[in-house]
């Protein structure tokens, strides 16, 4: 057994002893140079514009300090949109008064769009509005007897000079009125 | 010993520095990787694409204190690639003319150091039965003289790993030298 150690002990000796020689550092080394220039020169924008970019992040207090800065800007960010939220929760419960009338949280769609009417001047909204030829018709009949009861009326008035004094001083007094006020 | 300073520097992106880490560095990576592969022109091959990497990745290790055992652990990793497709080729040959240089050597002349084609020759022949693994910690434990926490820091293994592992390689060496010489 000891003589088996021996053995063992001297074959490991010897090769200690002859250490691998590398005879070709310089080729190796030339060959390294190429094959990383050779890499280069393929990636070099990408790889530049990447280190550039993002080559801070190899530097440890840079990484801790934007990592805290982002969970900040996350709580802070949720922080707003929570207020945010509660504040556009609140006023959709306020009373709106438009011209003395008095609209309280509108519930239905069709409320929605009447105070919509009356808070943006009782004008109709940007977008298309489309009618059926039925509602069409009637549109165009209501117009037309109106017209002829509007015709009519002036007839009368005019029939009467008596009526026409009548309206047209209450008319006057009706502008005077609105003037003063 | 390599220079930290240059380390660092090379850290930087200086590529000049960098060719002459190539020139420190490249022996040392040679010979473990030759002493593992058993194959000249393979543990050169392994050396290069080891310095590319290193190259590449400088930036990321923590610091220029752990270079040598990062070195090492990149050399380790790229042999053990090359001995898993080896591996599909499990020949054994014995060389009598292999046992009688390592016979003679040990006999006759036991402070003679060894041409690079020999100690090829005499470790393939030693180690052609162990797996990866018990040639590796063999190598960097009996030949480059490497403590176990060197190993485990390197190999990645566990210290009682470590100590199994070469239990088996040196039993099956010196069952090889206990036969054949």
């Amino acid at each position: 057994m000891e003589q088996e150690s021996g053995k063992y002990k001297k074959v490991l000796e010897i090769l200690r002893n002859s250490k691998p020689v590398l005879n070709s550092t310089e080729d190796i080394e030339n060959e390294v140079i190429k094959r990383i220039l050779k890499v280069n020169k393929h990636g070099l924008n990408l790889l530049n514009i990447i280190d550039f970019l993002f080559g801070w992040v190899y530097i440890g207090w840079i990484r801790n300090g934007l990592i805290t800065a982002s969970v900040l800007l996350v709580m802070f960010f949720i922080w707003q949109q929570s207020i945010i939220l509660n504040r556009i929760d609140f006023l959709s419960r306020q009373t709106i008064i438009e011209n003395a009338e008095t609209i309280s949280n509108p519930a239905s769609e069709v409320e929605r769009g009447i105070m919509m009417y009356k808070i943006t001047g009782r004008r109709l909204p940007s977008h298309n509005l489309t009618i059926s030829e039925k509602q069409m018709n009637q549109l165009l009949d209501s117009v037309y007897e109106l017209q002829v009861k509007y015709k009519d009326l002036i007839k009368l008035i005019e029939d009467d000079p008596e009526l026409k004094s009548s309206i047209e001083k209450k008319l006057k007094d009706h502008n005077q009125q609105k003037t003063k006020i | 010993m390599i220079d930290i300073k240059l380390i660092e520097e090379c850290r930087g992106g200086n590529f000049y520095n960098f060719r002459k880490l190539v020139e420190l560095t490249s022996p040392m990576a040679f010979s473990v990787a030759f002493r593992i592969l058993c194959d000249e022109d393979l543990a050169k091959d392994v050396v290069q694409e080891t310095m590319i990497t290193i190259w590449q990745k400088l930036k990321k290790i923590k610091s220029a204190e752990v270079y040598r055992t990062w070195i090492y652990r990149i050399v380790v990793n790229k042999c053990y690639d090359e001995l898993r497709k080896r591996k599909r080729h499990p020949e054994f040959v014995t060389d009598e003319q292999t046992w009688s240089l390592i016979s003679n050597s040990v006999f006759e002349e036991p402070s003679a150091n060894l041409e690079n084609k020999e100690t090829e020759k005499v470790i393939s022949q030693l180690t052609n039965r162990l797996t990866p693994k018990q040639k590796t910690v063999f190598v960097l434990s009996d030949l480059e003289q490497m403590t176990n926490d060197e190993i485990s820091e390197i190999t990645g293994m566990s210290k009682s790993g470590i100590k199994a592992n070469l239990y088996y390689a040196r039993k099956n060496i010196s069952e090889m030298i206990e036969k054949y010489l």
